[in-house]
């Protein structure tokens, strides 16, 4: 063998096989056709309208800014904008504190009530739990159910039956929070590892045994993370409950736009937002510290 | 070389496997598969992979429902894929809780033997349990582990768990699913030593699929060799030749083509 025989040689080439075929192409403009339809059509039906925001430049300048009226007997009416914002302590921002408390406190009840039924309802509808169809089948459709109502449906069904107040938010927090915490958690469940599973199994052990001593054990902290993952969102959810009766500082927010007070309620929705920052970055801690469990 | 214990003489078998038969659609796994293993006897079943060992320890253990044969383990007739406590699995990924205690896992054994009442949590267990799991932890020489979690034991301590587990579980089979095919060559040493001595000191009987030839050779009674779900060779390891070997491992030729 000669020495220019071992000389790396550049790579022949091979014409590469055609991948997609004239039926993936229209495949995809069908797709492309579709959604384009439908987006149309919604626009249509929604009366979107660019022209519509930039006439209405004014309104919204009113409300950021206030309104001075004068009407032609000579009355003037001065209506407050959003800006500047109302920054007193005594009637404005101690009590929106005390509001927030109090939405914190709904989302908290509606959470913490979830719990014993949001685990029953995930134990049932999880393969890994319950080997039972009818009932793992009769779990997931509630939950289904209970879920496709939203958190405000409810608040609006309970205000009728109870009256305002935060009472009904909790109620309707606390069955909406079971079905999505109990379906997060069921799914939580279904993806355990297996293999303790079966290696109880063959140790003679019960479903019941085995969910206690190697399902539990194993998916504890993510149960613990969707917790307060729920519990963020339902401080959230309870912020809007709050705008439809069911206290809380959305109750307020409401009340003050309501009442053309646009400063007002715009103080009130500064405290939204530090609210929600907070139990976002509380909710991101704590889950931090429940993962290294 | 060690020198091999040897076999265990024509003791009664606490492991009598006869016809076995096991089918997943028209695939036929196990096709008559049968095996004897006494007390005190370590068996090696070696086979390529898809050769049915797997299914048929997950059978035996009643974790699989065969087809058809009969199982009986400590002189009695089991039902078929039903888990019996006197027959133990041990995986080769090992399946320990890793959250969980050594001590905690090795008690999970017992769990067939627990009413509700002494199971429903870890906190439950009887003293006199959380004893023999310590006296089981002992056996395998991780006792000064006990209280450690599962997961941050190395992988040749976590096998030797649940062997533990195994023996609290108050078993006289070991079925033994490529046990030490994650561990690295010490532990995997150190893993067929305390299952040879399981043998030797406790009388125990042992199956375990293995695809290392040379630990089989080194350290049991007889060797099983799978080839399409029957049994192609049962010799002692002195007996095994490179022909058997070869004819065991050789690629199918029906998938090559």
């Amino acid at each position: 063998m000669t020495a220019d025989a071992l000389e790396p040689k550049v790579p022949t080439r091979m014409r590469v096989p055609r991948r997609f075929t004239a039926k993936h192409y229209a495949a995809v403009a069908a797709i492309v056709l579709v959604l384009v339809g439908l987006h149309a059509i919604a626009w249509w039906k929604t009366g979107f309208s660019i022209k519509e925001l930039v006439d209405g430049w004014q309104g919204l300048w009113h409300f950021l800014v206030g309104r001075d009226q004068t009407y032609p007997n000579g009355h003037h009416v001065h209506t407050k904008g959003a800006f500047p914002i109302d920054t007193r302590w005594g009637a404005t921002i101690k009590p929106g504190i005390g509001y927030c408390f109090l939405t914190v406190c709904i989302g908290l009840m509606g959470t913490t009530l979830s719990i014993p039924f949001a685990f029953v309802l995930a134990v049932v509808a999880s393969r890994t739990t319950n080997r039972y169809a009818p009932l793992y089948y009769l779990a997931r459709a509630l939950m289904s159910v209970l879920r496709a109502v939203p958190e405000t449906v409810y608040a609006l069904m309970f205000i009728a039956a109870l009256g305002f107040g935060a009472f009904p938010g909790v109620i309707a927090l606390t069955i909406h929070n079971v079905a999505v915490m109990g379906k997060l958690w069921s799914e939580v469940m279904d993806e355990v590892d297996q293999g303790p599973v079966e290696a109880l199994r063959s140790a003679g052990s019960s479903s019941v045994q085995t969910a206690m001593h190697a399902v539990f054990p194993a998916v504890v902290p993510s149960l613990l993370g969707l917790l307060l993952y729920r519990f963020d969102t339902n401080v959230r959810s309870s912020v809007i409950l709050g705008t439809v009766g069911a206290g809380g500082i959305g109750f307020y927010i409401l009340q003050s736009a309501n009442g053309f007070e646009f400063n007002t309620m715009m103080t009130y929705v500064c405290q939204v937002v530090v609210l929600v920052i907070l139990i976002d970055l509380l909710s991101v801690w704590l889950r931090r510290k429940v993962a290294k469990v | 070389m060690t020198v091999l214990t040897t076999s265990a003489g024509r003791r009664a078998a606490l492991l009598a496997v006869e016809g076995l038969s096991k089918r997943y659609g028209d695939r036929v796994v196990l096709d008559g598969f049968s095996l004897d293993v006494a007390a005190g006897e370590v068996v090696s079943l070696l086979g390529a992979n898809g050769s049915g060992k797997s299914t048929a320890l997950r059978c035996i253990a009643g974790l699989d429902r065969p087809d058809g044969g009969t199982v009986s383990a400590a002189g009695e007739r089991t039902r078929l894929g039903t888990p019996i406590p006197s027959v133990a699995m041990v995986f080769q990924r090992i399946h320990l809780v890793p959250r969980r205690t050594a001590l905690d896992n090795v008690c999970a054994g017992a769990l067939g033997r627990l009413g509700f009442r002494e199971s429903w949590s870890s906190y439950a267990f009887p003293r006199a349990l959380r004893e023999e799991a310590m006296a089981c932890l002992d056996r395998v020489g991780l006792a000064d582990r006990c209280h450690e979690k599962a997961g941050r034991l190395s992988g040749g301590q976590q096998q030797r768990v649940a062997i533990a587990r195994a023996l609290c579980q108050r078993a006289s089979v070991i079925l033994a699913d490529e046990p030490v095919s994650a561990l690295d060559p010490a532990a995997a040493d150190q893993v067929m030593r305390l299952f040879r001595s399981l043998a030797d000191e406790d009388g125990m009987a042992i199956a375990a699929v293995l695809h290392q030839p040379d630990l089989a050779k080194k350290y049991s009674d007889r060797l099983v060799g799978l080839l399409r779900g029957v049994t192609a060779f049962d010799v002692h390891p002195d007996r095994l030749g490179e022909r058997e070997l070869e004819e065991l491992y050789r690629p199918d030729m029906e998938n090559e083509s």
